[in-house]
């Protein structure tokens, strides 16, 4: 039985016809390996381009579904202000809320690196309107760190006033000029790398020493709604409650976000035009026809008994093998690129944030949609390329292509 | 001896451009046996490679028929044309028409390739017809860097390698100096004594006169004279 689909496996498949298509492209080397080095690279451009894409996509997606649903600020004059902490109360009375937290959070300029940290405010047995931050209240006790006077930073944080010799403490300028030593007391694993590479976490008191905050005001609050639905209706209660505020919801979030993404998407449109103009360029060289030598040589094939089709199938067989290894060897080298190598120069144009967040390294996501995509705009367009002129050729009245 | 060939009211007009009509063959009309030795002759451009052509089903006549083996041949489809080349036909065409940049071998090899035979058959038919046709010393080199006398061998080989019942010859002596040209003839005098039916296009006087040819046919102006 097996033998007996070797037999068919070798009667459709004719070994002569590849090894000839193997020989043929070697007959034209220097061609045949330009175009592919062109292939592989626009195939690695072009995956390497969908894959930072996914992963970028994926980091956001992930920081706008950690972000709160409703946060409540406080404003006057189109300014945001801080806001009494006591309103939290008011607010846990309305229906369909879950829970409402005050937070005390803000930037640090650090004029030496030039970089912002935000510094948030723990309270160890409060609430904590991130699962992140619970885990860092579980490794870490914000109480005795309160005693200590001492913080958790990210990596890129600790990694920033390393360079400025800064290695166990950091003296923050309060607002009225004196300092304000802190000590290092760990370092936290942020859950996304894009969103809390720069992010400092505290005692809250010490915050509200650094930032010289009112003990009754927070810098917003935070809203946990029980059923994500009702989200718009607890939004319009709080503002009905509360008319100096402004309140912002996960998909005023969501837009913002989406809005920086797709403004970079931009960028990325024009490199993807490029690329399929490039691509373009090779197809309409290759389908403009055939030198004289290769219209001979198909003639010659036809005229000693090879049918259209087997002419077609060396065509075929040639075009595959240059297709489908450039394609293999760019998704490989775009792989490595993007997810060893993080993008060097490609990330850059993708993620322009502060400093800090250069850091961030790409989740890999692997995506079949993407290398089916890419397959689908490379292989069969530069096989049905090579194969229309063939044909055109292949058709004619041999004695024509061979005299 | 039975008729293998034949040619029935065969015209053949090639359309060059929009207006220029060229009237290649007029009103053609042959008849050849299996076995037979013909010997086309006539000046240049007086269409005897446009016979060979017709034969090989590498063209169509603008009207009449060609029949081999009582089949029409010139009402074949392409792809039935191409096998009807491959079984039947060995063309020894006027400048080879060899791939310059393979080797004899692959040359050789080229008409067996559709066929997807097994590898040692295939071998055996190349060695075979290498060896006929005394070019096996060369089989790895590449045609490109051969002679033209030696070129024309591999071309007598690939002709013979899926021993064809007729060999077509077009001004096979026309690059070959004396001796070589009547190698070649010794050549087509061994494949006679096959019964392979042979049709040489030539005006080169050593063609003519020969015993084993059965027939001289000219053609002037596409048109048989005698
Ligand atoms: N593909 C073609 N297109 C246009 N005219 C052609 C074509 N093939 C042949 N002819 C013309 O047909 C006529 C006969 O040509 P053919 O090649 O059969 O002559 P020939 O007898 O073989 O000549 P030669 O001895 O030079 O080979 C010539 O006038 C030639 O120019
Ligand atoms: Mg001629």
């Amino acid at each position: 039985m097996q033998y007996h689909i070797l037999i068919k496996w070798r009667n459709t498949i004719n070994l002569y016809l590849i090894e000839y298509a193997i020989n043929a492209m070697l007959r034209q080397k220097y061609k045949n390996f330009f175009i592919f080095m062109i292939l592989t690279f626009l195939t690695f451009l072009l995956t390497s381009v969908f894959f930072i894409t996914n992963s970028i996509r994926f980091e956001l997606d992930s920081t706008v579904n950690a972000l709160p649903q409703i946060i409540v600020q406080k404003v006057k004059a189109g300014k945001g202000y801080d806001i009494e902490v006591a309103r939290v109360d008011k607010i846990l009375e309305i229906s369909g809320v879950s829970d409402a937290i005050a937070r005390v959070w803000g930037y640090y300029y650090f004029e030496n690196a030039g970089v912002n940290f935000s510094i948030v405010g723990i309270a160890q047995y409060e609430n904590q309107y991130k699962n992140s931050f619970a885990k860092v209240t579980e490794k870490f006790d914000f109480e005795q760190l309160k005693e200590n006077s001492s913080m958790v930073v990210g990596c890129g944080v600790m990694q920033v006033m390393r360079n400025s010799y800064y290695k166990e403490y950091f003296n923050f300028i309060k607002p009225d000029g004196t300092l304000k030593k802190v000590t290092i007391g760990g370092i936290f694993d942020a859950d996304t790398n894009l969103e809390s590479n720069d992010m400092i976490l505290m005692p809250e008191e010490l915050v509200r020493e650094i930032f010289d905050f009112d003990p009754l005001k927070a810098t917003d609050i935070v809203v946990k709604v029980a059923n994500p639905k009702e989200i718009q209706i607890v939004a319009s209660k709080i503002k009905l409650m509360f008319a100096d505020t402004r309140i912002i919801t996960t998909n005023d979030l969501k837009v913002s976000y989406q809005n920086i993404f797709d403004y970079k998407s931009g960028i990325f449109l024009a490199l993807f035009i490029v690329s399929i103009f490039t691509f373009f360029i090779i197809i309409y060289d290759k389908s403009s026809g055939l030198s004289s030598e290769e219209k001979k040589e198909i003639g010659i094939l036809k005229a000693v008994g090879w049918k259209v089709d087997d002419v077609l199938k060396e065509k075929f067989y040639e075009s595959f093998i240059i297709s489908f290894f450039s394609y293999s060897l760019g998704v490989g080298l775009s792989l490595g690129f993007v997810y060893l190598l993080n993008a060097p120069i490609l990330r850059d144009i993708f993620v322009g944030y502060s400093q800090l967040k250069t850091d961030f390294e790409l989740p890999f996501v692997f995506d079949m949609q993407t290398l089916f995509l890419v397959f689908f705009l490379s292989v069969p367009i530069y096989i049905a390329a090579t194969l229309i002129p063939s044909w055109r050729v292949a058709t004619l009245e041999a004695d024509e292509v061979i005299r | 001896m039975s008729k293998i060939i034949e040619l029935k009211e065969i015209t053949k007009i090639y359309e060059v451009g929009k207006h220029e009509r060229i009237q290649a063959l007029e009103n053609v009309n042959l008849k050849i046996d299996e076995g037979e030795v013909i010997i086309l002759k006539g000046v240049s451009g007086s269409g005897k490679s446009t016979i060979l052509s017709l034969i090989a089903a590498l063209s169509k006549p603008t009207s009449g028929e060609v029949l081999v083996e009582e089949k029409k041949i010139s009402k074949l489809p392409d792809n039935f044309a191409s096998i009807y080349r491959r079984d039947n036909i060995g063309f020894i065409f006027q400048k080879y028409n060899l791939i310059p940049n393979l080797s004899v071998k692959e040359n050789i090899l080229l008409p067996l390739i559709p066929l997807n035979l097994n590898g040692s058959k295939v071998d055996e038919k190349i060695q075979s017809v290498m060896k006929r046709f005394h070019i096996a010393h060369k089989q790895n080199t590449i045609v490109r860097n051969l002679s033209g006398g030696e070129q024309q061998r591999v071309a007598i080989a690939r002709a013979n390698v899926n021993n064809p019942k007729i060999i077509l010859a077009d001004e096979p002596t026309a690059n070959l100096d004396e001796k070589l040209s009547l190698h070649f003839i010794d050549m087509m005098h061994e494949l006679h004594s096959q019964k392979k039916t042979i049709i040489i296009a030539t005006h080169d006087p050593l063609f003519f006169g020969l015993d084993f040819v059965s027939r001289e046919i000219e053609i002037h102006n596409g048109k048989i004279v005698s």
